[in-house]
């Protein structure tokens, strides 16, 4: 019952947003309020119920279509439940950090809110057509977000998103279609291990399923519609752009796809290591040669995705808790850099980085955090993400030995674009005269910066805070798949 | 009585509204009135006797009551009832309401009956009161030459259609000796002589004619481009979902042994009238031409679901015709409206969610529910279709579910395309803020809550078709 609250809660907040009158400041403190709830209902559910969320706790399970075997079946388990949280974190971090938004703030927050409920909806759904559905409701939220409120480039962006994450999404329905009606239900829980089917059948059933999900990550080379996207999202989009929308993918690849389709999906783990180190290289690559800072942020956003592909991949406790932790670690770091880059350019008017330089005599605030979250994304250890990616490259190791240290090769490359841009962005001489006059973040815009720098070092630190909550369930997941 | 109760108070109500019409000067508000309160009465009438559980066969069995004619009797009674609502104000500006209200209660009438026919020149008869009076409902605007064009196209075409229908059925009559469906089943068994596949596909074109479906679809853009916006959004719905319930019927009572014959024409009828009516909606400007070439391809989308119609799919499939027809008749006689207060150039759309936010998301809603996106109406309506298709076993059915799937994201473009001049372009001169019309804002907000909540309609809906009684 509590997980159903919390997916809808959003849903009144985005009908309230449009019930209240047209004004900035009681808009902003009432989104902020409606978006508290959800996330004060996560963290009371980690601290009851964070012991026993091994399968599928705090479920719910009411049929729906009698006829097709669907249900409205929601549960929060070990797998979901770092995602879970994040997303109404993110939410709420998104709210404080939408200073860039002023035109049709409520429309704008309603958007926000309605894609916060697909977004729940997912890491709660334990029914495929459920898990489809919510995976769809985020789509609109998103494509207005970035349609109305992006840069000057936004509506050719925004469609490109649309189209093609729709196109993946139709082809992972035709998948989840074949399994239930070859399983005859859809119920997660009664397909777990393949519900009965043959290993050619789920072969046949996975292909579909995990295009649909790489394209939604997006693995490289299914990530052409990204960057368009990235670029031209106002900041507070980018925060749940990055932070949430690409585990939609991952975790249905951790969650849905190999768990369900043990045998199916078995085939084509090492492609998708491939893949994972594939996005890893070719990030860091492609990131080094971008000009604009928030483009070279997208780039190592999609590069550090790869590793969550690389350790679900390598079917073992250390790689799948590795994965299953990155999703959040990479959240925090991305929401991070996202806002940052957002600050910067807001007080600089330009993102390019070659017209940037100096920022940290100005700007301490902002540079030092930029270089925190710099630091984190080359995984340095003490941040949440070297936990994570190390897991995932130990893991990788053990089952896929080449990918495992074509990945370690990668967190070199990505030191290297990290530190150029650091160096060109926050150090050095004072590029221009006019940047004498910038101010650093004020509260305002801190207040949605630190929470996401506290976290990374929190869970830098004490990794187990998460990583004790999940194993049960990852070690659900082994106990199907097989693997230690 | 009661079998035919529906049947009666639209008689009933049909020569009230005339009646209105013929003794009182300004007529307008109580031809509305009474015309609003008699299709409502046909659909309370409809659900009771659903509800009750009312079945059984009359008139010698050449008329029959089960859940599945109910259901689709409240189906063009309801879409019925928006309609009314719809042309109160169009019809009040030239004055002549009652006649047009009661050419939409005639259709009612014909429609209804249609449904519950069992008898081949029944259902010819039935047909043909549902369709002389929308020719004159398409022709029916005069003050715009469009109206009188389509009108014509529509007559002319629609004759030939009736033509082609009753060689049809007069022939199938000559192969079986009998035009009820019951004994036309005996007939059709083991292989078909020459003559009676004959007979079936000239019946099959005549219905495809009236389905608009491709490549008998090319009255449909300028019909409904000419008609007035309320006749349009009815005959696209209402009359077309009892038009294919009485097919379901004939084909499934009437000829089940030949259904490889048959369920073989729908599917290659199925791809052609799903793409010819995406491509060429894609190269629309006007909206409501767009939404004509839409229609076509939706008749390809339930097309889809008789193809399914063999093997393990006949339950799915028949289930998939009335979910969809339903999930239908919400998003595409709420797009009409639309169109109705906004205007039918797509420039007119421009900006709208600045200038009438309301209209706009309701349009929004209704163009993603015509993609098929989930949780709205017409995702359930493409879910079951695929769902019907899997267990029939065969290649030619997965093409069609596979085309199904590629014509879906094929249409994302034009109903997106109206969704991004609504909010991302800016308002131009051409935007009509609101031309009033309560009653038909009334009933696109009503249309677009239930395109929105059919997730929870499903839930007694797909337990209605479940029991419907066919198959």
């Amino acid at each position: 019952m509590i997980t159903t609250v919390t997916i809808l809660i959003p849903l009144l907040g985005a009908i309230l947003m449009m019930l209240l009158p047209d004004e900035e400041r009681l808009l902003r403190y009432a989104a902020l309020g409606v978006a508290a709830v959800p996330l004060l209902l996560t963290v009371y559910v980690y601290f009851a119920f964070g012991d026993d969320l091994g399968v599928a706790a705090l479920s719910q399970d009411v049929t729906w279509i009698r006829s097709l075997n669907i249900g409205y079946r929601v549960g929060l388990n070990g797998l979901g439940f770092g995602m879970f949280f994040l997303s109404t974190f993110l939410t709420v971090i998104a709210i404080l950090a939408s200073w860039d938004v002023s035109r049709n703030l409520k429309q704008y927050f309603a958007a926000l809110f309605v894609a916060e409920v697909g977004m729940l909806g997912v890491f709660a759904a334990q029914d495929l057509i459920l898990f489809y559905i919510f995976f769809e409701i985020t789509l609109i939220p998103m494509y207005l977000l970035v349609g109305v409120w992006g840069d000057e480039n936004r509506r050719p962006a925004a469609i490109k998103f649309f189209i093609y994450t729709f196109l993946g999404s139709t082809v992972m329905l035709a998948g989840f279609l074949a399994f239930g009606i070859l399983a005859d239900t859809y119920s997660m829980d009664a397909l777990g291990g393949g519900g009965g089917l043959s290993r050619t059948a789920q072969v046949a059933v996975a292909a579909p399923i995990l295009f649909g999900l790489l394209v939604k990550v997006p693995a490289v080379p299914l990530h052409s519609w990204l960057l368009d996207v990235y670029v031209s999202s106002p900041t507070s989009t980018n925060v749940l752009l990055s932070g949430v929308l690409p585990k939609l993918g991952t975790y249905g690849l951790i969650a849905v796809a190999i768990p369900l389709l043990p045998q199916g999906v078995e085939p084509f783990l090492p492609y998708i290591a491939a893949f994972g180190v594939v996005n890893i290289v070719y990030g860091a690559f492609v990131a080094f040669l971008q000009p604009d800072l928030k483009a070279l942020v997208a780039y190592s956003s999609i590069g550090t995705l790869g590793f969550i592909l690389l350790g679900a991949a390598s079917g073992n406790s250390v790689g799948l808790n590795g994965a299953v932790f990155q999703q959040v670690s990479h959240g925090l770091y991305s929401a991070l850099l996202f806002i940052l880059v957002g600050v910067i350019a807001a007080r600089t008017g330009t993102r390019r980085i070659e017209e940037l330089g100096g920022l940290a005599a100005r700007m301490p605030w902002v540079g030092g955090l930029l270089a925190l979250g710099a630091l984190a994304a080359m995984g340095l250890p003490g941040l949440a993400v070297f936990v994570s990616e190390f897991m995932s490259i130990m893991g990788a190791y053990a089952a896929f030995p080449v990918q495992g240290v074509l990945a370690a090769l990668g967190i070199i490359l990505s030191a290297m674009y990290l530190l150029y841009m650091l160096g060109r962005v926050i150090f050095g001489p004072i590029e221009r005269p006019e940047y004498d006059e910038i101010v650093d973040a004020g509260p305002a815009e801190m207040v949605s910066i630190v929470p996401l720098a506290v976290l990374l070092v929190v869970l830098g630190i004490f990794p187990a805070l998460l990583i004790s909550l999940q194993r049960p369930a990852v070690d659900a997941v082994l106990s199907v798949i097989g693997g230690s | 009585m009661v079998a035919i109760l529906p049947e009666l108070i639209s008689t009933g109500f049909l020569i009230l509204v005339l009646l209105v019409g013929a003794f009182s000067e300004s007529n307008t508000g109580a031809a509305v009135g009474l015309a609003a309160i008699g299709t409502l009465a046909v659909f309370v009438s409809s659900a009771v006797l659903l509800a009750t559980g009312f079945s059984g066969s009359f008139f010698g069995g050449g008329y029959v009551v089960d859940g599945f004619a109910l259901y689709f009797k409240l189906i063009v009674a309801g879409s019925a009832f928006f309609a009314v609502l719809a042309a109160a104000r169009w019809s009040g500006q030239t004055g002549d309401a009652p006649e047009y209200l009661t050419l939409i209660l005639s259709v009612v009438l014909g429609s209804t009956l249609l449904v519950s026919m069992r008898d081949l020149f029944g259902i010819f008869l039935a047909i043909e009161l549902a369709t002389i009076p929308s020719y004159a409902m398409v022709a029916f605007d005069r003050s715009r030459r469009e109206s009188a064009e389509g009108g014509m196209k529509y007559l002319i075409t629609g004759v030939i259609a009736s033509s082609v229908l009753l060689y049809g059925i007069v022939l199938i009559y000559g192969v079986s000796g009998s035009a009820m469906l019951s004994d036309v089943a005996d007939t059709f068994t083991g292989s078909l002589t020459p003559v009676a596949v004959l007979g079936l596909v000239l019946m099959i074109s005549g219905f495809a004619f009236k389905l608009s479906a491709a490549p008998f679809h090319f009255w449909t853009p300028d019909a409904y481009q000419g008609a007035p916006t309320s006749a349009a959004a009815f005959l696209s719905v209402g009359p077309k979902a009892a038009t294919f319930a009485v097919l379901l019927r004939i084909l499934l009572e009437g000829m089940p042994e030949a259904a490889p014959t048959w369920t073989a024409v729908m599917a290659f009828l199925a791809i052609i009238t799903m793409f010819v009516g995406n491509l060429f909606a894609l190269r629309q400007r006007n909206v409501r031409r767009m939404l004509a070439y839409s229609s076509v391809a939706h008749s390809g989308y339930i097309l889809a679901a008789f193809a399914a119609l063999q093997g393990g799919g006949v339950a799915f499939a028949v289930q998939a015709v009335l979910i969809y027809t339903a999930a239908y008749a919400v998003m595409n006689m709420g797009a009409f409206l639309v169109i109705d207060l906004v205007g039918e150039d797509a420039k007119s759309y421009n900006g709208l969610v600045r200038t009438n936010p309301g209209v706009a998301a309701s349009m929004a809603l209704f163009m993603a529910a015509l993609v098929g996106i989930p949780p709205l109406s017409g995702f359930f309506g493409k879910l079951w279709i695929i769902i019907a298709g899997a267990p029939t076993g065969s290649v030619l059915v997965y093409i069609v579910v596979g085309a199904l799937v590629v014509n879906t994201v094929l249409s994302v473009p034009y109903y997106f395309g109206i969704i991004r001049n609504m909010i991302f372009e800016e308002p131009t001169t051409d935007t009509v803020t609101s031309k009033g019309g309560a009653a038909v804002r009334f009933s696109v907000y009503v249309l677009a809550v239930l395109a929105t909540l059919f997730g929870l309609l499903i839930v007694p809906l797909s337990a209605l078709v479940g029991a419907s009684g066919l198959a």
